[in-house]
């Protein structure tokens, strides 16, 4: 095991991956010399060649649509989009090609693409450099979201997502490139459409998303403080999800909370709740609750931007509203 | 000139267009078939010119309008138990075969959105450069496609990297029920939107042999690493934009294209050159229109697809019907 970042472990997983499959190789706007504007891929095109890691035009135009045409033609491509906000402009590709090409080939081909983007709040960039997207494409057959939380599985999922098929969708949250970690030492990977609990505990489940894991487990942390026992579990790939493990936790704890970066009205929070109303009501003690962004764009001023963040203190009132009533 | 042997299988590509085609209107018009025809007659000699002169392993892009893609590298039956979505067609019904894709025929798959192939071509070209593969692209589009942003970004990149892609623009004067020439901001030739660094030569699309010559010196210079090409294929369609839409356009414009007719045209000159007599015309003709009706005859008498077929959605992850993952 060593201690690596976020940002270290997923460097370490792009520079593994491209060595070890020569079909594999990575591009994107300043992810060459410049190392990506997170500086992500640092040193990458130094050490793997110019022709396995290079810079491209700015259009997302045409990453959306030479990333499909490159996976669907022998290439295990890894495509840098610098803002997940830009989603937009490949959201043609995504959705109407990547997804859909296993649908629509008779021999089973699909589309082994890596998109890795950046998203998320608190750095006061704004309504369009800091969404978070995966509710646009969480209703896309077809494609894969993977949100990590944890070093450990931002390299593992990372290294699944290339090895992986099918389209996948890498979101890489902009807060936590510097939390550490310990990652092991040699080659493995973390399987895409399985969840991971975070913390065991028997009053309530907390399923959080992305960055809000980091968010969760705070929380879990100061309820514990007050006699709230809480499991914490990470979806870690957002679709297709793992609703089975959720579905057995709230089982087992009786009650449901969700916590999500993006809107909640339309998020993945209700479809995860409908999930236990469907599948789980009769076990569940308490009303479902969901903790995300109220429904309006990003703001830009740094108190409007703090509070449309959810926080640990929101999950915390969450819970404790749940459960008291 | 193509070779002597290689004329007359162009002419067969052109009966086999022409003929599929009209059987195909025929049908539509009187008993229907669940795939709405969008039909290239016309237009014929840009599609089979341009697919001859690349060679089996090159990745092809077709247009919604390149039929002649589908029937020189798909079965005759493949085609058109695509367009039934019957039990034995490619995809078993998911998918039509206006956009069905095949990693065994290197057909790209495409999707109903006109132009969105042109960047994915592109990265087609990018992976034969990383894999160190020497094989071309090939990408039509029609005139509609070039006023999108993708036409101009994957000619950019294309020619930025010195990709091995050719682009094939079938200018068939009508995007949809509007003359292309009111909605682009050129004079005369579409190509000259691209002001990109790359060659570009505007054709005479109703012959077939100028299209085949063309299309073969852009896929020679790819191949040999010169980078990419735009040719603009003039040409023209017989038939309104799909057979849902009433024709609106001039008769007289329609009857004088018609007079430059691609088949006829290569026929005409095949006939004068010596190489074919009218016997093997009517002959091959005959052949042809028999394995076309034969094939519409399997399609009609096609079982439907099990239900169960629609749920190829993910290749690696095994996912019940509403999303979640089996595991």
């Amino acid at each position: 095991m060593t201690e690596l970042t976020v940002r270290e472990s997923i460097n370490q997983a792009l520079a593994e991956e491209i060595e070890r499959d020569e079909r594999v190789f990575l591009y994107g706007e300043d992810v060459g010399d410049y190392g990506g504007l997170y500086q992500v891929t640092e040193g990458l095109q130094e050490q793997l060649g110019d022709d396995r890691v290079f810079d491209t035009p700015l259009s997302e135009t045409t990453l959306g649509g030479t990333v499909v045409g490159a996976a669907l033609t022998g290439s295990r491509p890894i495509v840098e989009i610098m803002f997940g906000d830009f989603l937009s402009v490949i959201a043609d590709h995504l959705i109407n090609y990547a997804a859909k090409m296993h649908f629509n080939y008779g021999d089973g081909t699909s589309v082994p693409l890596v998109v890795r983007t950046t998203y998320g709040g608190g750095d006061q960039f704004g309504l369009h450099h800091s969404q978070d997207p995966m509710p646009w494409f969480q209703n896309v057959p077809g494609l894969k979201m993977v949100a990590p939380a944890t070093p450990y599985d931002y390299k593992g999922l990372l290294k699944a997502a290339v090895r992986d098929d099918d389209p996948v969708v890498f979101f890489e949250n902009k807060q936590r490139y510097e939390v550490s970690g310990d990652v092991p030492d040699e080659d493995y990977t973390v399987p895409i459409g399985e969840a991971d609990i975070k913390r065991r505990g028997e009053d309530m489940t907390i399923v959080a998303i992305g960055g809000m894991v980091d968010v969760a487990m705070e929380a879990a942390d100061e309820l514990d403080a007050q006699g709230y026992d809480c499991e914490v579990i990470d979806p870690r790939t957002v679709m297709p999800l793992d609703k089975e493990t959720i579905l057995e936790s709230v089982k087992k704890t009786h009650g449901l909370t969700i916590v999500h970066e993006s809107a909640q009205f339309g998020g993945m929070g209700g479809e995860i709740a409908a999930e236990a109303a469907d599948e789980a009501l009769y076990y569940l003690d308490a009303p479902v609750k969901r903790v995300a962004a109220p429904f309006t764009p990003v703001p830009f001023a740094e108190n409007l931007e703090q509070s449309y963040l959810p926080n640990a203190d929101d999950v915390e009132a969450a819970v404790i509203d749940a459960l008291e009533g | 000139m193509a070779r002597d042997s290689e004329r007359e299988e162009v002419h067969e590509y052109l009966l086999l267009n022409r003929i599929f085609e009209e059987k195909v209107l025929e049908e539509y018009e009187d008993s229907g078939i669940p795939e709405l025809p969008h039909l290239s007659i016309g237009q014929e000699a840009v599609g089979v010119g341009g697919t001859f002169a690349f060679e089996a392993d090159d990745w092809l892009a077709p247009s919604l309008r390149t039929r002649a893609v589908m029937l020189m590298r798909l079965s005759l039956r493949d085609v058109v138990t695509g367009m039934y979505g019957t039990k034995s067609s490619p995809t078993e019904g998911r998918t039509t075969q206006h956009h069905l894709g095949s990693s065994e025929n290197h057909i790209l798959g495409t999707t109903g959105l006109i132009g969105s192939h042109l960047n994915v071509a592109v990265g087609a070209g990018l992976s034969a450069r990383q894999l160190d593969e020497d094989r071309v692209t090939g990408v039509f589009f029609g005139d509609g496609a070039a006023t999108r942003g993708e036409f101009h970004t994957a000619i950019n990149y294309a020619a930025v990297e010195d990709l091995p892609v050719v682009f094939i623009l079938e200018n068939n004067q009508w995007i949809e029920e509007t003359p292309a020439m009111d909605v682009i901001a050129v004079e005369e030739n579409i190509s000259e939107m691209a002001g990109h660094d790359i060659p570009k030569e505007v054709i005479d699309g109703q012959d077939v042999d100028v299209v085949l010559e063309s299309v073969s010196g852009a896929v020679e210079r790819a191949r040999s690493g010169e980078g990419p090409t735009l040719i603009e294929a003039k040409t023209y369609r017989y038939r309104p934009h799909a057979e849902v839409i009433p024709e609106r356009r001039d008769e007289k414009e329609i009857e004088e294209w018609k007079e430059r007719d691609p088949v006829h045209l290569h026929e005409e000159r095949i006939l004068d050159d010596g190489l074919v007599d009218e016997e093997w015309i009517e002959a091959k003709r005959a052949e042809i229109t028999e394995e076309v009706n034969s094939a519409f005859e399997f399609a009609k008498n096609d079982p439907m697809p099990a239900e169960d077929v629609m749920y190829q959605v993910y290749k690696d992850t095994e996912i019940d019907e509403n999303g979640g993952v089996v595991r």
